[in-house]
């Protein structure tokens, strides 16, 4: 969830700040994937503490199988883009969906391009 | 005088304190006319009356001191007896539980007063359910100003319980405030308590003057003018004293404040305000001139931490560990045995051991449960 905070972030940077020192604030997202992505993240929040009770409830052995049946029912019946499984971890700058490292949230090519110009901390070029 | 209709034994007037606008005072005279504790009407008459002379005092400036309040009281009465009296009894409301607790002070007093006031006693032209305790002095220096007179009888006129006796009583009452006053001019013995009281406030000595005084003669004048502050000095501090010594005359109400603040903050967000105050931010708000401050702005903004870092930042759990752990309390609203309540077993020991939910979100949890398992109820009992 660390690319959907950032994101988030992103959207309150539109608002305007009020400091006298203006910064570069990114409007906007990369693109519409990326929208998407954010709006499943938000559901996935909201819905997350329903999804892990009913999944409680469905993953058991004590209660009875009717129950259960019940439960698988409505989990099922919840918004689509609630369950976490769709969220894709893209890149944060370029939206990249594959070649993203999970730490630095970044799509192999911006990865690269900004440790070569020195502006990652700590992160230097392999060499033994 | 024209009417020397009640004679009272003479208190001992240097019990006066000298502010009248003290509650004190106002006691005191209230008990000594309300001697007889038969008839409580009459105290309370006498009560307004004493009120409205410490309430009336800034009318009065030509008289004496003790002069002035009945006077105002009379030329006040003279006008509209109606609102101050008003005002008078919103006041007396607030102070009749002290009020009645020195009446009876008064009228244990008076009792051992009306055995001496009954040698004194002369032709009385009260009612007869006026008792003889009451007396007065009939040696006088002064007599009182007809003005005075009049306005006690209109006074008395204007109040429908027992007039004669009221307005003998006002007399009475003017009668010693003037013996006070002359006392006064005297030089005489009542300000001794005054002064004492005064002379509780601080005196620096002399040697911590001469270091003040040394001290805004180095931010001012080195050179010669040595003089000019010091007396200044002393006259400041003169006056500094008269301003805050003496003893409260308690005429101002203290305005009460928080409704003024209630409105307030009920009204305050307006658009303009917020306008304003976001502009007056704007201006104020310098840009960073070193790193130093981008990171103080930065911290106030949020986005740097507190250091030395906080790992509970945030987190306001002020639940004991018992509470996180023995959360069976809450399984109350399950049946007692069955496999819910197994389920529900392990739920609390997979709750109690985590360390990461705060016990309002483990008790949300507990009872979505229950919500649940109360809807499939139905359900539940087919099977």
């Amino acid at each position: 969830m660390a690319a959907a905070a950032l994101c988030w972030a992103l959207r309150a940077a539109r608002q305007v700040l009020p400091s006298s020192c203006p910064r570069q604030v990114r409007s906007y997202y990369v693109d519409w994937r990326m929208l998407r992505d954010v709006k499943r993240r938000k559901m996935a929040y909201e819905y997350a503490d329903e999804r892990l009770r009913i999944n409680a409830i469905r993953k058991n052995s004590i209660l009875p199988k009717e129950l259960q049946e019940v439960a698988d029912k409505e989990i099922a019946a919840l918004p689509r883009d609630s369950c976490p499984v769709r969220i894709r971890n893209r890149c944060v700058l370029t939206s990249r969906p594959r070649g993203v490292k999970r730490r630095w949230r970044l799509s192999r090519i911006v990865f690269r391009h900004f440790a070569d110009h020195a502006q990652m901390s700590g992160v230097q070029r392999a060499m033994w | 005088m024209a009417v020397r209709g009640k004679y009272r034994p003479r208190r001992e007037l240097q019990r006066q304190q000298n502010c009248p606008s003290t509650v004190q005072w106002m006691l005191f005279t209230v008990g000594e006319l309300g001697q007889a504790g038969q008839f409580h009407m009459e105290s309370s008459k006498q009560k307004l009356f004493s009120t409205s002379s410490v309430l009336s005092k800034d009318k009065d400036k030509s008289t004496a001191f003790k002069d002035s309040p009945p006077e105002g009281a009379a030329k006040k009465q003279e006008d509209g007896a109606e609102t101050p009296k008003q005002q008078l009894l919103d006041i007396i409301g607030n102070m009749k539980v002290e009020v009645s607790y020195r009446k009876k002070l008064q009228q244990l007093k008076a009792s051992e007063n009306k055995k001496q006031a009954m040698n004194k006693v002369e032709g009385l032209d009260s009612e007869g359910s006026v008792p003889q305790g009451i007396t007065e002095d009939t040696q006088r220096d002064k007599p009182l100003n007809p003005e005075l007179v009049k306005a006690a009888s209109a006074v008395a006129s204007s109040l429908p319980h027992n007039k004669k006796q009221i307005e003998s009583e006002l007399l009475a009452q003017l009668r010693r405030h003037e013996e006070t006053t002359d006392k006064q001019k005297k030089g005489g013995t009542i300000n001794i308590r005054n002064v004492i009281s005064e002379m509780t406030v601080k005196r620096q000595s002399p040697a911590q003057w001469g270091v003040r005084i040394s001290g805004r003669i180095s931010l001012q004048d080195e050179d010669g003018r040595r003089i000019r502050p010091e007396r200044s000095s002393a006259r400041s501090m003169d006056s500094r004293r008269s301003l805050k010594v003496g003893r409260r005359l308690n005429i101002f109400t203290k305005a009460s404040t928080e409704p003024e603040h209630a409105l307030k903050t009920v009204s305050s967000p307006t658009i303009w305000d917020l306008e304003f105050a976001k502009e007056v931010a704007a201006v104020t708000a310098q840009p960073p001139r070193n790193g130093f401050e981008e990171m103080i702005q930065w911290t106030k903004e949020g986005i740097l931490w507190e250091f030395p870092i906080d790992n509970e930042v945030g987190m306001e759990d002020d639940a004991e560990f018992y509470e996180h752990i023995f959360l069976e309390k809450h399984l109350e609203g399950f049946p007692k045995e069955g496999p819910i309540r197994h389920f529900m077993e392990l739920v609390i020991c997979g709750l109690s051991k985590n360390p990461y939910l705060s016990v309002k979100q483990k008790v949300e949890h507990i009872e979505w449960f229950q919500k649940y398992f109360e809807e499939k109820k139905e359900l539940l009992q087919e099977i």
